[in-house]
């Protein structure tokens, strides 16, 4: 038999799954092949890592986790900022209002783009299973679409008339009364438009209504709203 | 579905966007790329969902607080995570040792700290097992777990034995490249 050949044999050896005559043969050529004998000894350093994981099963991270986790960072961000503000505020004190506003926007905005805008385009999404019309105050409007997924379920969401501000950040939320889930954020266009596509781990039928809100909005007001 | 190829770099940028990212998807996404493995360690640790979960919230708030004392040069995002999380573990025993009502553990705290590395090696082996192709880990989890001998995976599976013994091989070697890729053996 060639090296080739043994080499294929080496996976069984080292979990103890050959034959007696077999592992004979295996263990005569390792003796004579340092090369073969080398890839064995990789492979057997394996062994007592793989009797740790006897049994362990990675479960899915819990959603509820994720939800509580999420709105701690938020409402932490929403700290710094007005510690921020404050500092702000106070190093402009003499300088001039409008400046100090001004350079406030600028520093405590600036966080990555998580979805991507494009602008107008309304084709209809393939494999989506319901849509949805979301209504809002100063003729914002949205149509969502979903589509189940293994891991919860993709929202398509055209966005427009939200107001033209570059910075905002939006996050969409599918909820029922007493739970949410939020299935990701997204930022307009300068024309207040956006086309995004977000995952939540909601399942269908476990949410009643979808929310879009501002993110850096403190009273956590609708911007858009629409019931399942 | 085995997980998708992911260097230890990707992982990296995205603790480095953890502080600046207000829209959370930085955090999002390390949590659902670590939170069930953490969360599995943390629930084997201490055998109560409840305090598995606070130990979970816990350590990715705090990772998300020192994500600029994070170095990707001393050690890998998983491993400074399990290490996060193995803190808060030994923390919660000691919390529980004073508090009625949650499982108590052994205060010997440097068998504790023992046992708990070995067990984060092991969640981490099993993180990457589930990295393999659903064939590989088929191979390994029978041979290894279930004792079948590659004669018998090949009459279990229908599979000729050449296959079983060669899958099994490739199976082997894969696992031993994401555990290099995962730092948990040299490479």
């Amino acid at each position: 038999m060639t090296c080739a050949r043994f080499r294929e044999e080496l996976g069984g050896h080292v979990l103890g799954a050959l034959e007696p005559s077999e592992c004979d043969a295996v263990a005569a050529h390792l003796a004579r092949c340092p090369e073969c004998a080398a890839e064995h000894e990789r492979l057997a350093g394996l062994l007592p890592l793989l009797a740790r994981a006897d049994g362990l099963e990675i479960p899915t991270a819990p959603v509820a986790v994720e939800e509580r986790l999420l709105d701690r960072v938020a409402s932490e961000h929403r700290g710094r900022r007005t510690r921020t503000s404050r500092r702000w505020a106070a190093a402009s004190r003499g300088r001039g209002r409008a400046l100090a506003a001004a350079a406030l926007a600028g520093a405590a905005l600036g966080a990555g783009v998580t979805a991507f805008a494009l602008g107008g385009d309304e084709r209809p999404t393939p494999g989506s299973d319901y849509s949805l019309v979301l209504s809002g105050a100063g003729g914002a409007s949205a149509r969502a679409e979903f589509a189940p997924g293994r891991e919860g379920t993709e929202v398509h969401l055209w966005v427009k008339g939200l107001p033209p501000d570059g910075d905002a950040v939006y996050e969409v939320r599918c909820e029922r009364a007493g739970w949410s889930a939020s299935a990701g954020t997204f930022r307009a266009d300068a024309r207040g438009r956006a086309y995004v596509v977000l995952t939540t781990a909601a399942r269908l039928g476990e949410y009643e209504r979808i929310r879009v809100v501002r993110r850096s909005d403190p009273r956590d007001a609708d911007v858009l709203t629409g019931e399942v | 579905m085995p997980t998708p190829p992911r260097s230890a770099a990707e992982d990296a940028v995205l603790v480095e966007r953890l502080s600046a990212d207000e829209t959370g998807e930085a955090m999002r996404r390390l949590y659902r790329l670590f939170g069930g493995e953490l969360y599995g360690f943390a629930l084997n640790a201490l055998g109560d969902r409840g305090s598995a979960e606070e130990i979970v919230q816990e350590v990715f708030l705090r990772a998300w607080r020192h994500a600029g004392s994070y170095d990707p040069g001393r050690a890998t995002v998983r491993t400074w995570l399990y290490q996060i999380t193995r803190h808060a573990i030994i923390d919660a025993r000691r919390r529980a040792a004073v508090r009625p009502g949650l499982p108590h553990h052994d205060p010997a705290e440097e068998a504790e700290g023992a046992s708990l590395e070995q067990a984060m090696l092991g969640w981490q082996v099993a993180a990457a097992l589930e990295r393999l192709t659903p064939e590989h880990r088929q191979m390994i989890r029978m041979a290894q777990f279930r004792g079948l001998t590659m004669r018998e995976i090949a009459e279990h599976t229908g599979l000729p034995l050449g296959t079983v013994k060669s899958r099994t091989w490739y199976a082997l070697r894969s696992l031993r490249l994401v555990l290099e890729e995962m730092g948990v053996v040299p490479s």
